[in-house]
This record gives structure tokens, sequence and C-alpha cells, in this order.
């Protein structure tokens, strides 16, 4: 059934060399340039010009020219906060980036969308290994061990509130488990998602946090949480300030990604008494 | 080719925890030793999942940025790795795999080079000077604290200070104790701690009242020093680290498992 080594390295020989080649031949395809997720990517007389897809007409731009700097544009968010999922939708803009040729490339892509450029090679030869939620789960130890009791419903809502593209860019590949599609856009953008990240499996997490409190409904339908995070979102609205955690802050009632998860499964309840 | 692969813990909350793990592997990379280094993380991107597939070399050597061994070096890194044990051939590569950093010879010196950058210019007390060697330590796992114990132990056998100790945050001896009850009228105390965070910057000092790196006591002075981890020769003992894993490379490498 599984059909994930840990890492799909393992079928593919030196792939991480052939996709820095394919990935310069792709971009060199075309004089108009090439998007991939947020990041403007164009040939120069020698090397690459990389800049944010939407600075592609923006003057003043501050210039790097070492490809290792990618890691100082992609490390922050235009307000300043820390961004542990480079596929979020949330580069910052105002820069542009000279490399010198093809290897300097994935130097700073992989900084800016680790891993990506190699998935994205191996998805289009059809070797990505894709591996479903149940299997990742039942890889999970310690306090992550308990995302192997998420309920398929909640796998869905969880996909549908981390993974769409308000949130992040990649293309979301996985599935529950072989059996069970995932009901969901998936996304249309370059990067292929092969299997919940790191940040999924912490929203899972809390997912299932949440569906254990499915028996402490109180008579208006609601759980403490829901509770707790419709009274946080009517002060923060009514004080004009609902301003939002930080993006993997899923504890925080703000939590742009606990609001869409509760957007699918307190919004019903609340209108429709279901 | 050589690659060098540094895991570390990586946050989804801040940079802290991932800074020390970028900033060694720029410093090893500017040495030129390995044709690659690469970081990788627990929390961040690229995941251990993923980052062999990033990879050209076919000799690699794994070492987590980790001080001690316990869950994450002996559990979670080999698993998402796919490592089979210390040496493990996939995919066309030798990967092998180093043990954590506290307990590396090399490790003291990283500790001593610390204090020394902390003291410089700072003026002590006439009297004892104590060196307190702070870690997390936990009663869930006896390792833990090993690491600790096992520095103190070589840097008291140097002599440079008065009295060697060691603290914790969740075991015995409680940090705030020792640092109270240390007889000594100066006291250094280091976070053994691979990056700063929520401890380092916050509930340390807010426990021990402490004002900075220097807090003048009634009885003593408390020299507070930021994480042994983040100290630039870390980087130095990374590298180290990953050459004695290399050096050791006739071991017997054990099949693919696949």
């Amino acid at each position: 059934m599984s059909r994930a080594p840990a890492s799909s390295s393992e079928s593919v020989g030196n792939a991480a060399a052939a996709s820095r080649q394919a990935f310069a031949a792709w971009v060199d395809e075309t004089q108009d340039g090439r998007v991939f997720a947020q990041v403007f990517i164009r040939g120069r007389e020698s090397g690459y010009e990389l800049r944010h897809k939407d600075d592609v007409d923006a003057g003043d731009l501050e210039l790097y020219e070492d490809p290792r700097s990618a890691r100082e544009i992609s490390r922050l968010t235009e307000a300043g906060e820390h961004r542990p999922l480079k596929s979020a939708p949330n580069l910052r803009r105002g820069w542009i980036l000279r490399v010198p040729d093809a290897r300097a490339l994935a130097v700073a892509m992989n900084y800016l969308y680790p891993a990506a450029v190699v998935h994205w090679y191996l998805e289009r030869g059809g070797r990505l290994e894709i591996t479903s939620y149940r299997e990742n789960a039942a890889r999970q130890s310690g306090i992550y061990k308990r995302v192997q009791r998420l309920s398929d419903d909640g796998v869905q809502n969880a996909a549908r509130a981390c993974c769409e593209d308000d949130v992040c860019l990649k293309r979301t590949l996985w599935d529950v488990d072989d059996e069970t599609a995932l009901r969901m856009d998936r996304g249309s953008g370059e990067i292929p998602c092969p299997e919940p990240c790191s940040l999924f499996f912490s929203f899972a997490r809390r997912a299932r946090l949440f569906e254990r409190e499915e028996r402490e409904r109180d008579a208006s339908g609601l759980t403490p949480s829901e509770r707790e995070d419709l009274a946080t979102l009517m002060d923060a609205a009514a004080a004009g300030e609902v301003k939002p955690a930080r993006e993997a802050e899923f504890e925080e009632p703000l939590n742009e990604r606990r609001l869409r998860y509760r957007r699918l499964t307190l919004v019903p309840i609340l209108r429709d008494g279901e | 080719m050589r690659a060098l692969v540094i895991v570390g813990h990586g946050s989804h909350l801040n940079g802290d925890s991932s800074w020390p793990v970028y900033e060694h592997a720029a410093r090893i990379r500017e040495s030129g030793e390995f044709d690659e280094v690469v970081e990788c993380f627990w929390k961040e991107e690229p995941s251990m999942r993923h980052v062999l597939d990033t990879v050209e070399s076919d000799d690699v050597c794994v070492v987590p940025a980790f001080i001690s061994e316990g869950y994450f070096t002996q559990q979670v890194i080999p698993r998402e790795l796919g490592l089979e044990g210390s040496v493990t051939k996939k995919g066309g590569k030798i990967v092998r795999y180093s043990g954590p950093l506290g307990t590396f010879g090399q490790m003291e010196e990283v500790i001593l080079e610390r204090a020394e950058d902390l003291m410089r210019g700072k003026e002590k007390r006439p009297g004892r000077t104590a060196l307190v060697l702070l870690g997390h330590g936990t009663d869930l796992n006896k390792s833990s604290g090993g690491v600790i114990y096992l520095n103190a132990e070589r840097i008291r056998e140097r002599g440079i200070f008065d009295l060697v100790a060691e603290a914790f945050l969740d075991q015995e001896p409680e940090v705030g104790e020792v640092v109270a009850g240390v007889e000594a009228e100066n006291v250094i105390l280091l976070p053994v701690f691979i990056a700063e965070g929520w401890h380092t910057r916050e509930t340390i000092p807010e426990d021990l009242g402490l004002t900075g790196e220097v807090t003048e006591r009634e009885d003593r002075t408390i020299f507070y020093g930021a994480p042994v981890g983040t100290h630039p020769s870390m980087a130095g003992l990374i590298a180290a680290r990953a050459r004695d894993t290399l050096s050791n490379a006739e071991a017997e490498v054990v099949p693919s498992a696949r």
C-alpha cells in the first residue's frame, strides 16, 4: 500500500542535480519569465533575476546578488513575522535578486521554497512519492501521536483550513488515505505537496482536541472552545482590533487557519443549527 | 561529493530556533570542507523528510544540532530521515549519522569560549568565581542531564574556576537554588541550550530576577550568558563532529532495508 520511502530520493538517483538543470531550462524556454509560487524568474544575458511576482514592473527594488540572501528575503513577512511555511502566500516584496547561473538559481530557490524545485521536477517525471495523511499520521509519536485519532471529516476540514491557496500555494496531492480523497480546492500552483507538513500536523493536533470537546456541547450546541473563540472574536471586532494571531499560533482564537476551520465546522451550526 | 546535513529543531512561532543552524551552516560552508552544507528542520522547511532529495552528494553526514541524546536524536531524526543506524545506504547515497553535540570532546571548549566572551571587560568582585552550567533537564529522561554533568566534570578537572556546578530547569538541582546557594561571589551562569528561546529570554531571567548580562545581588554578582549553542565556535564543533563520523566511515555499511 505504501508508496512512501522516507525520502523519494531513494528511487530516483541524483534528482537534485537533474532538477537544478531542468528548472533552469524551464526558465530559459521563455523570454517572458516564469512565475513559481510568488516568485517571478527570468533569464538575463548572464544568469537569472528573481523578484516578487507583484514587483515585475516595480522600480526601486533592493538589489541582492548573493543567492544565499534568499534566506534573508524569505525569513520574515512584510510585517516582520516569522515564516515557518515558505509556501504561504506572504513572501515580502521590494527586492530583486540577481544570480550568476543555474546552480545559484537552485540555491536561491531552495531558500525561497525549500525542496520545491526537486519536487516540481520529480512530479513532472511522474516520480514524486505521494503519501497519505493516515500513513504519515501513523509515524507520529510524542505529543503528535493523537493526530492518528483525527476523524476523516477532521482531516478534510483541516486540509481546507490549512492547504488551500489562500494560506498555502502548494498543490495538495495527498489524500486522507488510499480510499478517501480530499474534497478541497487543491490549488493550481507549480509546487506539488506530496504529504502533510509539520505545520499541518500541528493544526491536526489542535483539530483533534476540538473533536474531543464534542461531548461537552452545551444547550446552545457550542463546545467550550467554540464559545471562547466567538467571545474573543466579538470583543476584538467590537473594539475594531481584530489582530490576527501568528501564522502557526493555533491556540489563539484569531489564528487565520483556526478561523477557517471554525467557518467550516461552526458556521453551519450557528446558521442552520446542524 | 560530500555533504553535511545539519538538523535543527526549528519553530513554527519564531526564528530563534533555526537561526544558529543557518549561521553555523554558513560558517562551515565558507570553510569549503564539504561540497554541500544543507540545513533541515523538524518544524521548518526543508523538512527532514525531504532534505535528502535536495542533496547532490553521494556521501552524506547528518549532524543533529541538539545538545543531548534523547527523543529527537534517537527516535525522531532517524525515523524522519529514514536512517537504519549510524550508516544507511539509500538511493545511491551513503548517509552517516553523528551523535548529538553536547557529549563531543570539543563541547567544553565552546562553553569556555562562551564564558570568556561573557566576562570580557567585566569587573568581578573579589572572591571566588563559580561556573554554573544550566541544562533543561527532565525527570522523564535521565540521560537528558548527563551532558551537563559530563561537561561540568571536564571543566572542573581543568581547575579554571573555583567551582563548577550543575543546574536545571525541570529537575534537581534547581537553578534558582544553585545560583543563590553556590559558594562564590561571582556566578557565571551559562545555558547549555542550542538556541535562544522562551526559557533563555524570558523564564530564566524572570525566575532569577536577572537584569541583563550582569545582575548585582547583595552577596554576589551573577553573569548571565547567551546560550552556548549560538556561539560561533559551535560551527567548528559541528564540523569536527562530522569529520569524526566520516573518519569512522570504515565501519560496515549496513545493507539498505529496502
